[in-house]
């Protein structure tokens, strides 16, 4: 199946090295400490932070740096097919724990000792890319709680088909079963702080994919940056400043 | 939310002793209404309705399937609730399945008929395409996101609306099927037909607070309430379905009283969502 027309555009009309469109939205969850929702094209996310707070199990409790928690759940109708069980499976426990270790190396869990951050990302659409759109999701729920992060995390993906690199597949160029190279990015400290990948693919080209998926990484980080800002100038104006 | 405080919770009961709720309501008004419908396109249908900060989004997806041996001229559906942890950090890993299955056999209760199928407030003999062979089957999953009381009304108005926004696919049978035979079907990809929703009923839950009850509770006055009575209601003003929640006991002249409430209220509810789905389905026409 052709992947990339020979005029160099893919099944959706895109370049292959276009990102699709992203949208952000901070504050969905009125209850929630922190709230966002974010789409990569068709793939929708929400995404809601609880902490830092008491912790609910007093064994797990550390007593010099705050527990990260986090569960990934898709609805039922998030996929084509609908879904039996959404939630303890396999895959998403696998991406859950991904989710928290990537969160984790980024917030600042030694300020706030004994104390309990959860992260809750709930997959309302999905159409590939659904990791990188909850890292995302996440990175913008912390920063709308107010927890001290050292850097952004933003996340990307890009593959390789037909012979060329493309940025950010969709559900059935992700299927197609080339690679699919997924990697969280740190913009500001210059960082790559997740990298995976399914599929095999040569050292040779494997870099320039990569370093694909670090642009894309840089891109959703100047989109997150200007509605974080935005964001910050409704704050000040409903507040008088 | 922490536990209230003694000051809080007189404030509270006070507040609903004089018709005056912490957010300036009357005890018998419903918060804004928000509807927005074809929120999920790879469903069949799909609505996201909000009430105050309680946010839910409902889908419905139909599939091919055979009608039940006891039931050959009916259609099937069903009902099933997530509650996601995003609206409370109780809600991970399986600490919502119990409010979930509450809410889901409420939900069929209010909106299903009873086993024989009898008194649905959708009509599943609408659903059939061949009789005792072949019928849709509708699957209505409904998705909590953010929850501050009255899930029960929300989650019966995002129903509603979601199957407004149903459309289901025209099949053609192919003729000469005989016996045992499946029946060649072609399943039309233009071709939709809209589901017929004027017969759907509403939820109206109704939680006594002291002595009066009040209409759409958030969860603070939901901490509060000694017992609640859902009632589903159609346009017509006949009840559908009813449900007491909560250990204390009732009068059973307040529950008579309690029914006759929420079928005046009701009438309200019904006007209102109807002009939001129909904006709303207008407002996605448009776009």
């Amino acid at each position: 199946m052709e992947y990339v027309s020979p005029e160099g555009l893919r099944l959706d009309g895109r370049r292959p090295m276009e990102m699709r469109q992203i949208r952000a939205e901070i504050g969905a969850v009125a209850k929630a400490d922190g709230s966002a929702v974010f789409e990569m094209g068709n793939t929708k996310v929400i995404s809601a932070v609880y902490g830092p707070r008491e912790v609910q199990n007093w064994s797990q409790q550390i007593s010099d740096k705050a527990l990260v928690r986090c569960e990934y759940s898709m609805a039922n109708f998030s996929t084509g097919d609908r879904m039996r069980k959404p939630k303890g499976d396999r895959r998403s426990t696998e991406i859950s724990l991904v989710i928290r270790q990537t969160m984790e190396a980024c917030i600042m869990t030694h300020l706030m000792p004994r104390s309990q951050i959860d992260i809750f990302v709930q997959v309302l659409q999905a159409d590939g890319g659904t990791r990188s759109a909850c890292i995302n999701a996440a990175t913008l729920a912390l920063a709308d709680a107010g927890i001290p992060l050292q850097d952004l995390v933003t996340s990307c993906s890009a593959g390789y088909l037909n012979s060329t690199p493309l940025l950010d597949l969709n559900y059935v160029e992700d299927s197609a079963g080339g690679p699919d190279v997924t990697v969280g990015f740190l913009p500001k400290l210059d960082k790559v702080t997740l990298l995976q990948m399914d599929s095999k693919l040569s050292l040779d080209l494997f870099e320039n994919v990569m370093q694909l998926a670090i642009e894309g990484c840089k891109a959703v980080a100047n989109y997150i940056r200007e509605i974080l800002l935005e964001n910050t100038k409704q704050l000040e104006y409903r507040r008088g400043l | 939310m922490g536990g209230l405080s003694l000051g809080e919770k007189n404030f509270i009961q006070g507040g609903i002793a004089q018709d005056l709720r912490s957010d300036g309501r009357k005890r018998l008004t419903y918060r804004p209404v928000s509807v927005e419908t074809g929120v999920i396109p790879q469903a069949n249908g799909s609505a996201r309705v909000r009430m105050g900060a309680t946010d839910v989004i409902s889908s419905v997806k139909a599939e091919l399937g055979k009608p039940s041996s006891l039931q050959p001229d009916k259609g099937k559906v069903s009902i099933y609730v997530d509650c996601s942890p995003t609206a409370a950090p109780m809600f991970e890993g399986r600490g919502g399945d119990e409010l979930s299955t509450d809410l889901s056999v409420a939900l069929q209760c209010c909106l299903l008929g009873g086993k024989s199928g009898a008194g649905a407030g959708i009509d599943l003999s609408s659903l059939i395409v061949v009789e005792g062979k072949m019928c849709w089957g509708l699957y209505i999953d409904c998705l909590v996101i953010s929850s501050d009381g009255n899930l029960l009304d929300a989650l019966g108005a995002a129903i509603k609306a979601a199957l407004s926004n149903t459309g289901i696919p025209r099949v053609l049978v192919a003729a000469g099927a005989s016996g045992d035979e499946q029946p060649e079907v072609d399943i039309s990809d233009e071709e939709f037909l809209q589901f017929d929703t004027s017969d759907i009923p509403v939820i109206v839950t109704l939680t006594k607070v002291g002595r009066h009850y009040i209409v759409d509770a958030t969860s603070e006055e939901e901490s509060q309430m000694s017992s609640a009575v859902s009632i589903s209601v159609n346009r017509k003003g006949h009840i559908c379905g009813l449900t007491k929640r909560g250990g204390a006991g009732l009068d059973p002249s307040i529950i008579l009283d309690m029914i006759s409430v929420a079928k005046h209220v009701s009438e309200q509810l019904i006007n209102k969502l109807d002009s939001e789905i129909a904006a709303a389905e207008a407002g996605e026409d448009d776009s």
